[in-house]
């Protein structure tokens, strides 16, 4: 530890050299005894660290009470989404009411007046078909959860959308929209194949700043599809398009997923327009 | 957030003495990332939950000293500090093994707290110095010369514990 380069054989330990000076090190080390001595001490410590200390994975009961919290919190947040396709969430609102010329209570009431349309015309969805179960949507999250974990998110990896697209048609069973909207934050990561509702679903990953955005998709059935909602911490935002079924999941905040699920419905509804 | 969960969960079991008080910081650690989730710019998410545990404990801590509590740990309550990592009896693993690892987290537990937070965050959650610059919020030299002051006084300690189970053994 005498060396005056002891500092520099942690950093060069801890991997935090850039390429030029772990050679100026490697050198240095050749001739030094003692920063020799000091790099073995610290990988001996650091494997007898990683060995014993028991890495306790958090108790099942602090997991629950925490998604208890997240989803209590989440309750409080969710933006009722359904009746124009487009978020009316608590944010946007306030924005307009602010800006427009309209009094603010003239678009509670109008938004009111459309929520209701829309809770009432839900009901009705749902009496009609059978409704999406819970069970679903908990896969959905587990699904996206799985994803974030090291080497699971994608299963083809490229910007792309003409490589992705056609990798999908070889290994699930419907071939949603895949598109690159880098220019507007939404860079695209690659696709993955997962499986879900007894059915090869296909998965676009997006990334938006630090966020993961997993778009899932599937055939979609007779069954009604879910408000928008709040699972566990994780924003889930519902669409149809032809027969597709689409599901985005993150924890971006409601707007920045809303904004994906705008592009892609963008997309979706040119594709449709030219065929 | 959640696969962050268990990194959470330990980096505070390593800051609080007690366990319920490091449920407590997780779960308002969680939340308060949750809130401010829209507002994280970098790519680290698992930093960033890191650093907002620590501010938690730390403000979970004041508020304690506030209350005149002072359950801060000393040198007697690193005697049983594996308590406070509870350790399921496995009949099995009563061996050397235990034994190691209830010697490291006794000398761990007795560091200083700055010095017990960066070999955490370097050696169990593999954290790079910039973002341990970041969650305990002191420049990287700081964090370099913390580390290396925190190595050799592990070492040291472990290397006193050693000489005193030997002494013990013959």
């Amino acid at each position: 530890m005498t060396c005056a380069e002891s500092l520099r054989a942690q950093a060069y330990f801890d991997g935090e050299l850039d390429a030029m000076s772990a050679v100026a090190f490697e050198r240095h080390v050749e001739n030094c005894a003692g920063c020799r001595t000091l790099l073995e001490d610290l990988e001996h410590s650091r494997s007898v660290i990683r060995r014993d200390l028991p890495r306790g994975h958090a108790p099942p009961e602090l997991r629950a009470r925490v998604m208890r919290a997240l989803d209590q919190e989440a309750a409080v947040r969710t933006p009722q989404s359904r009746g124009l396709g487009q978020s009316r969430g608590r944010e946007q609102s306030r924005g307009w009411g602010q800006s427009s010329w309209r009094s603010r209570t003239f678009w509670a009431g109008a938004f009111g007046g459309i929520a209701s349309t829309a809770v009432a015309a839900a009901l009705a969805f749902f009496l009609l078909s059978p409704p999406f179960s819970n069970a679903m949507l908990d896969d959905v999250v587990a699904a996206h959860v799985r994803s974030l974990m090291p080497s699971h998110l994608t299963d083809v990896v490229s910007t792309d959308q003409h490589t992705v697209k056609p990798w999908f048609s070889g290994h699930t069973d419907v071939s949603p929209v895949v598109a690159d909207f880098a220019q507007q934050g939404y860079r695209l990561v690659g696709g993955r194949a997962d499986y879900l509702d007894h059915q090869r679903s296909a998965v676009v990953v997006y990334q938006h700043g630090p966020h993961v955005i997993n778009v899932f998709s599937w055939a979609a059935g007779k069954r009604s599809f879910p408000e928008n909602t709040t699972r566990n911490g994780y924003r889930m935002a519902f669409w149809r398009a032809g027969d597709v079924q689409y599901c985005a999941v993150s924890d971006t905040g409601w707007n920045e997923l809303l904004e994906l699920v705008r592009l892609l419905q963008n997309v979706s509804g040119r594709d449709s327009g030219i065929s | 957030m959640l696969p962050h969960l268990d990194a959470a969960h330990r980096f505070a079991r390593w800051l609080s003495p007690s366990p319920d008080d490091a449920d407590d910081v997780v779960q308002e650690a969680i939340l308060r990332a949750y809130r401010g989730f829209d507002a994280l710019r970098g790519t680290d998410v698992k930093g960033w939950l890191l650093a907002i545990v620590r501010n938690c404990h730390s403000t979970a801590r004041t508020r304690q000293r506030r209350r005149n509590f002072v359950p801060l740990p000393e040198e007697h309550d690193a005697q049983d500090g594996h308590a406070m990592i509870a350790t399921t009896p496995d009949p099995e693993s009563v061996s050397i093994r235990l034994d190691h690892e209830r010697t490291l987290e006794r000398l761990l537990s007795a560091l200083p707290d700055e010095h017990r937070e960066v070999l955490i965050l370097r050696e169990i959650e593999d954290m790079n110095y910039r973002d341990i610059a970041m969650i305990t919020n002191v420049p990287i030299g700081t964090v370099m010369s913390r580390l290396a002051r925190a190595r050799a006084a592990l070492k040291a300690r472990w290397v006193a514990a050693e000489g005193a189970a030997l002494r013990d053994v013959r």
